[in-house]
């Protein structure tokens, strides 16, 4: 039985924990328009904010856990960055051939609807929104903001596995620990994004919409508390394994 | 819809939590049992996803049976690996684990987050209770047993099955309200619907079981064929009865418009 | 399974080049059985008196429901494959079966959300079900085999830790996140709504008063594909391709480092940038709007680009 009170356990359970609040964090940078967005009527990609921060963080989880499995001796911090890259790649990639589609194939300029000027480019936006919208296609901001977004999410997960790995490869086959490593990771994600989309109401433009600095504090104070509950689980799970 | 004569959520609640139960534990002996409990879960599992998302969550039908079975895995787990002295005590501790992580997030969702939604905190109990007997009964059926370390580890995690399992069974249970999402839903036709989305897991878990335990998958296969018939069908009656019209072709019908 | 620079980098533009066709036919099969978030107008539509013929395939939101087509097609092929398959013949038959169960879940949603707007006096138009689910489970086998054959790619020849089921299904949800955000918006914004003048922007006011009259004849979801297939779907292969080719390209040339992590960020700054100048073209070509121009004239004479 592995001891809870013992200090590093308790640091891995608090880094779960982190895990969780980045993946949280993640859900609130990325610019999600929903259903509106994809009929060019409100800023931001157009699609759910679940989905989106779930498949970018994946794609940062396949990225992280074949460096884990081909350089066992890289750093935790490098495996994070690995998952951040990979998952801002893709969400990068994914908001490039977006804008390229409400450029050309919609025809709409791009403008946020929720600040006058784009703090990063200084540009007015609100000339720009068409009537009877909310904005529409992915300003500097929201890109810039998309890619931090992805990036920390990406790095939550690679986290979660890093710290999973180190309890489960000394007791089963490394195959084995990267599966249930790996399907834990996946549900501690699904959790903590599906959480923070409650709280935003399935929209928010990024960390410039003012609904950011709303919705934040009690969603990281509710992602935190369930992350270190999944952290606790997943280290006595450990415990089960010892032959 | 009140005038319809709905079956009541807690009949549903215990038919699948007994149900749920009894398959899994008859799946050491009949692994295809599990699945079938696993059904019984499935059914009751999206009862409870209707009467929450009834109330529009903001993101859509799907995301909650992606909590749901998120909530669940984690709870499988280790309900079945925590009890290595009494593994027959497995699947019930995980159904209590899956509650109570499901009565903290709908806690939160509720009183932190604010959601205003009256069901929030026992629906999101229920669809987490659900989500772990669907990830355990359909294990179950490809592992020839819920023993976490000996079976499942490798038949259904180290093939990668397990993954079929999380995302199938969510698939099972987000569903039927999402496709029969509108002002008309009706509880029958979508309680079929989750009978044939149960069914459906169950045959690709009898593929699965095809390769980890041999003939018993065929069982399972074959049994996941004619239930998912049966459903199938069951729910073409209802939509025959229930839609404006069902017409072979034809213009569409002149309106105000 | 190590490889040398040069073989690596091959694999790597066939991994490329599948995640390229499956990003464009995925976008494509969700327009053919319209899904996802432009299908809420195609929902609304008979609520406003705008009765249809067009397939509503709410099976859920596309990255659930092409995982759950990766998925299975995982699933069998990992099964044929025990079975001493060939691994093309296993890949074919696993995204064959995935495709069909894909179709039965396009069917049952189709039938369930018409029945359910009874009230509207929307009729369930079997022709559309028969000509409609064959052309979703076309479309889907193709991306099914795509994805499967990247999970295989990555799994038997690069060695990746994670099951060909457990990849697949990676890619599947990121298929659809990327489909959903990509592809969505030209269906959507411009080919449901294609009567209103180009590049007016879509007032909210329009919602649900979708197109329902084809080039000839009524518009069902198969007039969507060939006009989608123009634009929406290349755009979103693209967008998967760069994400499969960009995110492994790094460690493959420099290794596992830090100097792999900064050619990372180099690709993300070059993107950002590209992202800055089609805004740019895009605000000068179409202007501000005009109506707000006048409102706000003093301060737009300052506005400088």
């Amino acid at each position: 039985m592995v001891a809870l009170v013992d200090p590093t356990t308790l640091i891995d359970i608090l880094l779960i924990g982190l895990s969780g609040t980045l993946i949280c964090l993640a859900v609130h940078f990325i610019p999600v328009g929903g259903a509106p967005a994809a009929m060019a009527q409100a800023t931001g990609i157009g699609t759910g904010t679940v989905e989106l921060a779930a498949g970018s963080g994946l794609v940062g989880l396949i990225t992280s856990s074949y460096m884990y499995a081909h350089e066992p001796a890289s750093s935790m911090v490098l495996i994070m960055a690995a998952g951040a890259m990979g998952s801002a790649i893709m969400l990068a990639s994914t908001m490039l051939a977006g804008g390229l589609i409400y450029a050309y194939g919609v025809a709409v300029p791009f403008a946020s609807a929720q600040v006058k000027r784009d703090p990063i480019t200084r540009q007015r936006q609100d000339t720009y929104i068409s009537k009877g919208t909310q904005g529409q296609g992915i300003p500097t901001i929201c890109f810039v903001s998309g890619v931090v977004g992805a990036a920390l999410g990406g790095a939550g997960g690679g986290l979660i596995y890093f710290v999973l790995m180190g309890y489960y490869t000394p007791l089963i086959a490394a195959t084995s620990a990267a599966a249930v490593a790996g399907v834990f990771t996946m549900g501690v994600f699904y959790v903590n994004s599906v959480i923070p989309s409650y709280g935003v109401g399935g929209t928010i433009e990024g960390v410039h919409d003012p609904k950011f600095r709303r919705v934040v504090p009690k969603d990281v104070v509710t992602s935190v508390i369930v992350s270190m509950l999944c952290g606790v689980v997943a280290i006595l799970i450990a415990g089960g394994m010892t032959p | 819809m009140s005038d319809i004569k709905e079956i009541s959520p807690t009949n549903l609640m215990l038919f699948g939590i007994i149900g749920g139960l009894i398959g899994i534990y008859i799946s050491p002996y009949f692994p295809t049992a599990g699945a079938l409990g696993a059904i019984c879960a499935v059914i009751w599992g999206a009862e409870a996803v209707r009467r929450v998302a009834k109330y529009g969550l903001g993101t859509g039908v799907p995301s909650i049976g992606q909590i749901a079975l998120g909530m669940g895995v984690i709870a499988a787990m280790f309900g079945l690996a925590i009890v290595k002295p009494l593994p027959i005590a497995g699947p019930i501790v995980a159904l209590i684990t899956a509650s109570v992580i499901g009565f903290v997030i709908g806690w939160f969702a509720q009183h932190v987050i604010k959601m205003k939604i009256p069901v929030m905190i026992r629906c999101m109990t229920e669809i987490a209770a659900a989500g772990a007997l669907i990830i355990i009964g359909y294990s179950a059926a490809v592992g020839g047993n819920y023993d976490f370390v000996r079976n499942l580890i490798p038949r259904v995690f180290d093939t990668g099955v397990m993954l079929a399992v999380f995302w199938v069974g969510a698939m099972a249970m987000l569903h039927p309200f999402n496709a029969c999402l509108g002002p008309d839903e009706k509880q029958k036709r979508l309680l079929y619907l989750a009978g044939s989305t149960g069914a459906i897991t169950m045959v690709i878990m009898g593929v699965a079981a095809l390769m980890t335990l041999g003939v018993s998958g065929v069982i399972t296969l074959a049994l996941g064929i004619i239930l998912w018939v049966i459903f199938y069908k069951k729910f073409w009656d209802e939509v025959y009865s229930d839609a404006a019209s069902v017409v072979g072709t034809g213009l569409i019908p002149k309106t105000e418009a | 399974m190590v490889l040398d620079l040069t073989m690596s980098m091959a694999i790597l533009a066939l991994m490329g080049a599948l995640a390229t066709i499956a990003g464009c036919i995925e976008d494509l099969e969700s327009d053919v059985g319209s899904q996802s978030n432009p299908n809420s107008q195609v929902q609304l539509a008979p609520q406003m008196n705008f009765l249809h013929r067009i397939y509503n395939k709410a099976i859920s939101g596309e990255p659930i429901s092409n995982g759950l087509s990766a998925v299975t097609g995982g699933v069998v092929t990992t099964v044929l494959l025990n079975a001493r398959f060939y691994p093309l013949m296993a890949i074919v038959i696993g995204a064959l079966i995935a495709a069909v169960i894909y179709g039965i879940f396009a069917t049952t949603s189709y039938a369930g959300r018409v029945a359910s707007q009874a009230r509207f006096k929307q009729p369930l138009y079997m022709d559309i079900m028969r000509y409609t689910t064959p052309s979703i489970i076309g479309h889907n086998f193709i991306v099914c085999f795509c994805l499967v054959a990247i999970a295989y790619i990555q799994y038997v020849i690069l060695g990746y830790p994670f099951t060909i089921p457990f990849l697949a299904l990676i890619w599947g949800i990121s298929v659809g996140a990327i489909g959903s955000s990509v592809g969505d918006v030209h269906y959507g914004g411009e080919r449901e709504f294609q009567n209103r003048e180009f590049g007016c922007g879509l007032n909210t006011a329009l919602s649900g008063r979708i197109v329902r009259k084809a080039e000839s004849g009524l518009r069902t979801s198969l007039d969507n594909v060939w006009f989608c297939a123009k634009f929406g779907g290349p755009a979103t292969g693209i967008g998967l391709g760069l994400t499969v080719f960009f995110s492994s390209w790094p460690t493959t040339i420099w290794g596992y480092t830090w100097t792999a992590m900064l050619v990372g960020v180099i690709i993300l700054a070059v993107m950002t940038i590209m992202n800055r100048l089609v805004e740019i073209q895009v605000k000068n070509a179409y202007g501000p709007y005009k109506e707000d121009k006048e409102e706000k004239g003093a301060v737009a004479v300052a506005h400088t680009h």
